[in-house]
Order: structure tokens, then C-alpha cells, then sequence
């Protein structure tokens, strides 16, 4: 290697872009030669002072300032989460107005001609059914939703 | 593996960003705000119109997200929507006195000062001074860590080019570090 060959190859050595070879021969060049030596450093110094460089902060309240300039639109309203949360709380709900609501579904019921029943006729361990379906339905829709979301993210 | 880890920390960050949830994002921006503003400052020479370019970078980059496939990664995207943005800026308008003062700010004093402060700053004070495309190659490669390839597709420049610009850009430096410090100035910062 002469040391025009070098000074072609400097950059890729200190930036580590060298094939082993190219980069044994370089090493080899400069151990007798001190013109290619000092290139070398010089070049090293540059490389290493432009690796080096910290990155500064932006002043204080920058991203507050970014998350207020961010449009509103597409905030998520629903996720699945919420209706797994959900699910308990209208759980506890119906069975607090079990009565009225299994005689809505019984009237229902009734008028659809599928049976007639009347809420006296009930015991307490069948009107529990009420709140336990619709617990059963809030996680039938956060199951539906956590797996439209997992595949569609 | 704690890198893998922060990996796929940041694909469900990015993920739930896309999906609009702010709270994700925001930690993307405290995450990343050092970096684009630097970026946006090194590119731009004014620290008033980085601040300015690197909140566009982050609106832009919330706007954009859903369409944002992973095939880059989230960094490089980042610093490419903020390039973007950065030399619209440039083209929009272009304060000559503005640079002016930022460049003569940065022109150092005698040797002696010179050598009391790191070779880093030194560095640094010339590629300020560096020619705007040299100047973005630069950071582009050495601060934000992109490959030359993804240079060539932010700058949308021929890879050669690019390859080309940053070479010629660390010579220019090389010989201007000399041309200001002096060899043996150098020598003797550079091994202290
Ligand atoms: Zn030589």
C-alpha cells in the first residue's frame, strides 16, 4: 500500500467500514510511515469529536407545548379495557334491577309467544341469571375487542 | 437482550401512538425531543426556528403514525420527518443575518482558548461553519446514526452523492482543523 492508497482509505478505516484485509494493510502502512500516521489521527480526532457529540435539551415546557399543538380527534375513546372494567359494574347494576328487567325480558318473551312466566314464579337462584349474562356479555365484547385489536395493531 | 426488550417497548409506544393515545406519545416526545431539537439546531444554526421545527417534527410524526409500517426504524423515521421539516424551513425563508450571527458567534478565539476546550468543540464550531448540505450529511450520519443508505432516502439523493458529500465534508473538517488550531496545537489537544 502506498500512501495515496491510504489517504483513500483513511475514512473507512476510522469508521470501521474496512474489510480485515484493507484494514491490515492500512495498519501495516502506518507503523513505518508517520506522514499516514498523523492523517490517521487526524482523521480519528474528527470522527470521534463528530461520534461524540451530546445531544442539548429544548426548553423547559417543550413537550408540553407539543402534546397541546397535537389534534384531538383521534383520541381512543374505547378500548378493550374499559369494557373488561366494565364488565362488574353492570354486573352489579343488573342484579340491582333484576326485577324490572327480567320482567322487560319475560314481557318480551311473552310477546313473542316464546313462553309466559310470571317474575312472582321465580326464585331467587334464576333471577341471578340476569346479572351473570350480562357480565357474560361485557366479556363476550372485550374478548371480540382485544382481538380485533391485537390484529389489527 | 435489554436492548431487545426496549425494542419492543417502543413498538407497543409506537403502536398506541398510532392508535391516538397521547399518554403513549407523549413518552415517545420526552424520549426523543434531545435529539430531533439537537438535530433540528445543527441543521437549521438557530436554536429559536429548532424549536420550532422540532415540535412540527412531532406533530407531523403523530399525523403520520398510522401509516407508519416499522420497516425503518422509529428513530430513522423520526429524523427524517425532522430533516423535512428543517429544510422547508431553509427554503421558506432564510434570515442571512440570522446565520450570519450564529456563524460569527461560534468563531473562536486565539489558540489559547482554543486549546483549553475540548477537540469536540472544536469539531462542532467548524461544522456549524460547513456548507448546509455537508452540514446535514454530517449529522445525518455521525449524531442521528443513519446508515448512508437512509441518508440518500431522507435527502433524496443519489447514494453516491451522499457518500461523496460526507467524505469531502470530514476532509473539509480535517483541513480546517489544522488551518485553526495548528498541527502541533492539535497534537497536543488531541493526546492530553
Ligand atoms: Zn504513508
Amino acid at each position: 500500500m502506498n500512501c495515496n492508497e491510504l489517504k483513500s482509505l483513511v475514512q473507512e478505516y476510522v469508521t470501521r467500514e474496512l474489510t480485515p484485509e484493507d484494514r491490515h494493510r492500512v495498519d501495516t502502512h502506518v507503523m513505518d510511515c508517520q506522514d499516514c500516521r498523523r492523517e490517521l489521527a487526524l482523521m480519528s480526532a474528527v470522527v470521534s469529536g463528530l461520534d461524540s457529540q451530546p445531544a442539548s435539551e429544548p426548553p423547559a415546557g417543550f413537550a408540553a407545548r407539543v402534546m397541546a399543538g397535537l389534534p384531538r380527534q383521534r383520541e381512543l375513546v374505547l378500548s378493550p379495557w374499559w369494557s373488561l372494567a366494565a364488565a362488574p359494574v353492570l354486573g352489579v347494576l343488573a342484579y340491582l334491577f333484576r326485577a324490572p328487567l327480567l320482567e322487560s325480558v319475560l314481557r318480551l318473551a311473552g310477546r313473542t309467544g316464546i313462553g309466559q312466566v310470571s317474575v312472582t314464579e321465580l326464585g331467587l337462584a334464576q333471577m341471578a341469571i340476569v346479572p351473570a349474562v350480562v357480565v357474560l356479555l361485557a366479556l363476550g365484547v372485550t374478548a371480540a375487542a382485544a382481538t380485533y385489536c391485537w390484529r389489527s395493531c | 437482550m435489554g436492548r431487545e426488550v426496549e425494542a419492543t417497548a417502543e413498538e407497543s409506544l409506537v403502536r398506541r401512538s398510532a392508535h391516538g393515545d397521547g399518554r403513549a406519545f407523549a413518552v415517545l416526545v420526552n424520549r426523543y425531543k434531545g435529539m430531533v431539537f439537537s438535530t433540528a439546531c445543527r441543521l437549521l444554526n438557530d436554536a429559536g426556528r429548532a424549536e420550532d421545527a422540532a415540535q412540527e417534527t412531532f406533530i407531523k410524526a403523530y399525523a403520520a403514525l398510522p401509516g407508519f409500517r416499522g420497516e425503518a426504524k422509529f428513530s430513522s423515521w423520526l429524523y427524517r420527518i425532522c430533516y423535512n421539516s428543517c429544510i422547508s424551513m431553509l427554503r421558506k425563508k432564510r434570515p442571512e443575518v440570522e446565520l450570519k450571527e450564529a456563524a460569527t458567534a461560534s468563531v473562536p478565539g486565539p489558540v489559547e482558548e482554543v486549546r483549553s476546550r475540548s477537540i469536540k468543540q472544536a469539531v462542532m464550531d467548524e461544522v456549524v461553519e460547513m456548507p448546509e448540505d455537508y452540514r446535514a450529511m454530517i449529522t445525518l450520519y455521525h449524531f442521528n446514526g443513519l446508515s448512508y443508505e437512509e441518508i440518500a432516502l431522507t435527502t433524496r439523493k443519489p447514494l453516491g452523492t451522499v457518500k461523496a458529500q460526507i467524505h469531502r465534508a470530514r476532509a473539509l473538517l480535517k483541513t480546517r482543523l489544522i488551518e485553526r488550531v495548528g498541527w502541533e496545537e492539535l497534537r497536543k489537544v488531541m493526546w492530553t
